[in-house]
C-alpha cells in the first residue's frame, strides 16, 4: 500500500497552474446553467460532484494509510439521517441537512476509535463489514426507514427573500447544480487547508512509516480517526445532496459496488492531489459509467471501470494518477521546468 | 536521582529471557555505550526504554517519573527518542520532507491554528524551517536536500536518521548502531556531533560495536551477554575485564 504514497508533496514549490486559468475556469463552471437547461447534462455533473466529494473522503483516508472499503456506508447514513429527520419526523430541511454530516461523522468517529487502533487490513475488513450492517439495519428496521420501500425524502424547500421567491428547487436543475457547487467548494476548500497544514505532513508521516511516526511522538490513531471523521461528515452530506436531489433513498441505492466506485476514482485521479485527484477521477469515470450503463450491454460497465484502473496504475503508477499527468504537462511543456541545482554550501 | 533509572527489567519472549533483571542508572549528560556480542539484549533494551516493548518485569523511571508501560508517542513526547538499527525513512520523502515530518515535535502551535493559518502559525512553522536547514548543515546533507530520501548512500541514510532525531526535540538519544556501514572519517564525524549533543545536555546512549569510536565518545560503558548485565565503568577498564573478553570471545580451554 505503501506504493500510493510516492508523489505526496509537502512543500508547495510553485503555483502549478496560473491563477488567471483557475479563475476563468471556475467562471465558465458557474455559468453552465446559462448555457444550458438540458435535464440529462445538469444531473450527470450533480451526481459527478457528489462522487467528487465522497472519493475526496476516500483519498483523505488513504492519505493517513489506511484503506476503506466501506465510504458508502457514509453515504448511505448521511442520506438516511437527512431523509429520516425531513421526511418522518418532519423537521425543516436546512438544520436537517447540517445534521446528517454530523450524524455520520459521529459514526466514523466511534468505528474509527475502535478499529484505528490497528489499522491496516482489520481496518479494511470493518469498513466492508460497516457497509453491509448499515445496508441491512436500513433494511429490517421498518418503522424507522420503511425497509426496502424505502423513503420519499422532498426537495429543500424554495428560498424567499422578501415576500420574493428567490431559489425554487422543484422549477429547475439549476438550484441543485448549485447546491453541488457550493458542496464541493467547500469540501474542497476543507480538504485543501488540511493538504496544506501540519495535519497533512502528521498523515504522511503515519501512513509512509508508522512506526518512525510513532517514535518521533505523532500518536497514529489520533490522526487516522480525525481523517476518518472529517471524511465521514463530508461523505456523509454528500450522501444527503445524492437523497434529495434523487428525492428517494433504498437500502440498495449504497452497496459495495459504490464503495469500490469511490476508490475507483480516487485511485485513477490520483492521490497526490487531495481536491483536484478526486475531481478528475470522478469526471472521468461518473460520465463513462453513465455513457456505458446507456449501452445496454450487461457487465461491459464493471470490464471497462476495471480497464481503466488496470492502465492508470500501469502507465502512472506510486498513486500519481491523472492529475500527475496534468502537472507533468504543465511542469515539462508549460513551464519548461529545469533540473534543480543546489547552491554551493559557503564557506 | 538519576536522570534515566532501570530498575529490575526483564523481557521474555516465551521461554527466551533476552533482557534478564538488568539494572541501569544514567545521569544526565551522560554518553553511556552498550556492548555485548550478537543477541545479548542491545536492542531490545533499547527498544524497552523507547517503548516499543513492555517489560516482562521491572520499572524504567524516567526524572522520576514512571514511563514503562507508555506508549512509544507519550514516550518520545517526554524527549527520549530513538534511531533504529536498519535505515528506517519515510519512504517517498525528500530530506527536508522527511526532516518537516520528524519535526512534528518542533511546534508550539495546535493543528487548529495550522489549519486556519494564523500568524502564530506562519512564525512558528518558520522557526522549524530554520532548524531543519541548520540540522540539515550540521549533518553535511545540504547538497542532497531535495534528493528523495531512499535514493541517498547507506551512511548518509544513517545520517538523516540521526538527523530526523536531532529535531525530534530529544532529552535523550538512543542510537542504536549509528556507524554501521561507515568508514573510520564518518564514524569520527558522527562521534564529533554525539560530544556537540552530548555538550548540550542531551543524555546519549549508543549501541556500538567499533571499539575506536566507542573509546573515543563514551564516557561510561555498560556490557551485556544474554540478557545479563555483566559489566559496568568507565570505557578502558570494561574493555579489559575478563568477563567482557569472555563473552566476545569464548573461554580459553586448556
Amino acid at each position: 500500500m505503501r506504493y500510493f504514497f510516492k508523489t505526496i508533496h509537502l512543500i508547495d514549490y510553485k503555483n502549478i497552474v496560473p491563477k488567471t486559468v483557475i479563475g476563468l475556469f471556475i467562471i465558465l463552471i458557474l455559468l453552465i446553467p446559462v448555457f444550458t437547461r438540458n435535464v440529462v447534462t445538469l444531473s450527470t455533473l450533480i451526481m459527478t460532484g457528489i462522487w467528487a466529494v465522497a472519493a475526496m473522503g476516500f483519498t483523505l483516508v488513504l492519505r493517513t494509510g489506511q484503506f476503506s472499503l466501506g465510504q458508502s456506508a457514509f453515504m448511505a447514513l448521511g442520506g438516511y439521517a437527512s431523509a429520516i429527520l425531513t421526511a418522518q419526523m418532519g423537521l425543516p430541511f436546512w438544520p436537517s441537512f447540517l445534521v446528517s454530516g454530523l450524524v455520520s461523522g459521529l459514526i466514523a468517529l466511534l468505528v474509527g476509535m475502535v478499529v484505528l487502533r490497528v489499522g491496516g487490513i482489520y481496518f479494511s475488513i470493518i469498513t466492508l463489514a460497516l457497509g453491509e450492517i448499515v445496508r441491512i439495519i436500513a433494511l429490517q428496521w421498518e418503522p424507522l426507514t420503511r425497509g426496502s420501500r424505502g423513503i420519499i425524502a422532498s426537495a429543500p424547500p424554495p428560498i424567499i427573500l422578501g415576500g420574493h421567491e428567490l431559489v425554487n428547487f422543484n422549477a429547475s436543475l439549476a438550484p441543485y447544480f448549485y447546491f453541488m457547487i457550493c458542496l464541493v467548494a467547500v469540501t474542497g476548500l476543507v480538504f485543501w487547508r488540511i493538504g496544506e497544514s501540519r495535519l497533512g505532513r502528521t498523515f504522511a508521516g503515519t501512513a509512509l512509516n508508522p512506526v518512525l511516526a510513532e517514535h518521533q511522538g505523532i500518536y497514529l490513531m489520533k490522526y487516522r480517526v480525525i481523517a476518518f471523521t472529517v471524511a465521514g461528515v463530508f461523505t456523509g452530506y454528500a450522501g444527503a445532496l445524492y437523497t434529495h436531489f434523487l428525492q428517494v433513498i433504498t437500502p440498495m441505492v449504497f452497496g459495495l459496488w459504490q464503495s469500490i466506485q469511490i476508490m475507483i476514482m480516487s485511485i485513477v485521479g490520483g492521490i497526490g492531489s487531495l481536491v483536484g485527484g478526486p475531481i478528475v477521477g470522478s469526471i472521468l469515470l461518473y460520465n463513462l459509467g453513465e455513457y456505458l450503463s446507456r449501452l445496454d450491454t450487461p457487465g461491459l460497465q464493471s470490464f471497462l471501470f476495471g480497464s481503466v484502473v488496470v492502465i492508470v496504475v500501469m502507465f502512472l503508477p506510486q498513486g500519481a494518477g491523472l492529475v500527475n499527468l496534468w502537472e507533468r504537462f504543465w511542469n515539462k511543456v508549460v513551464w519548461r521546468e529545469e533540473e534543480y541545482e543546489p547552491d554551493e554550501p559557503e564557506d | 536521582m538519576p536522570y534515566l533509572e532501570l530498575k529490575n527489567v526483564s523481557k521474555h519472549f516465551g521461554r527466551l529471557a533476552a533482557v534478564e533483571e538488568v539494572n541501569l542508572q544514567v545521569g544526565k549528560g551522560e554518553i553511556l555505550g552498550i556492548v555485548g556480542p550478537n543477541g545479548s539484549g542491545k536492542t531490545t533494551l533499547i527498544n524497552l526504554i523507547s517503548g516499543y516493548y513492555r517489560p516482562t518485569k521491572g520499572t524504567i523511571y524516567f526524572n522520576g517519573k514512571k514511563i514503562s508501560g507508555l506508549r512509544p508517542d507519550k514516550i518520545a513526547e517526554l524527549g527520549i527518542i530513538r534511531t533504529f538499527q536498519s535505515n528506517v525513512l519515510y519512504e517517498g520523502t525528500t530530506v527536508v520532507e522527511s526532516m518537516l515530518i520528524s519535526s512534528y515535535q518542533q511546534y508550539s502551535t495546535n493543528n487548529w491554528q495550522s489549519f486556519l493559518e494564523t500568524k502564530a502559525w506562519k512564525d512558528d512553522n518558520e522557526k522549524a524551517v530554520g532548524r531543519v536547514i541548520e540540522l540539515v548543515k550540521l549533518l553535511d546533507l545540504l547538497n542532497d536536500t531535495f534528493l528523495p530520501a531512499e535514493g541517498l548512500s547507506h551512511g548518509y541514510q544513517r545520517m538523516l536518521g540521526i538527523a530526523m532525531a536531532m529535531i525530534a526535540n530529544p532529552q535523550v538519544l538512543l542510537l542504536d548502531e549509528p556507524t554501521t556501514g561507515m568508514n573510520h572519517e564518518e564514524a569520527m564525524f558522527v562521534v564529533d556531533k554525539i560530544k556537540l549533543l552530548s555538550e548540550q545536555g542531551v543524555t546519549v546512549i549508543l549501541i556500538e560495536h567499533n571499539m575506536k569510536v566507542l573509546l573515543n565518545v563514551a564516557t561510561r560503558v555498560v556490557c551485556l551477554s544474554f540478557g545479563n548485565k555483566i559489566a559496568d565503568g568507565i570505557p578502558e577498564e570494561v574493555m579489559n575485564e575478563k568477563e567482557v573478553i569472555e563473552a566476545y570471545l569464548g573461554t580459553e580451554i586448556l
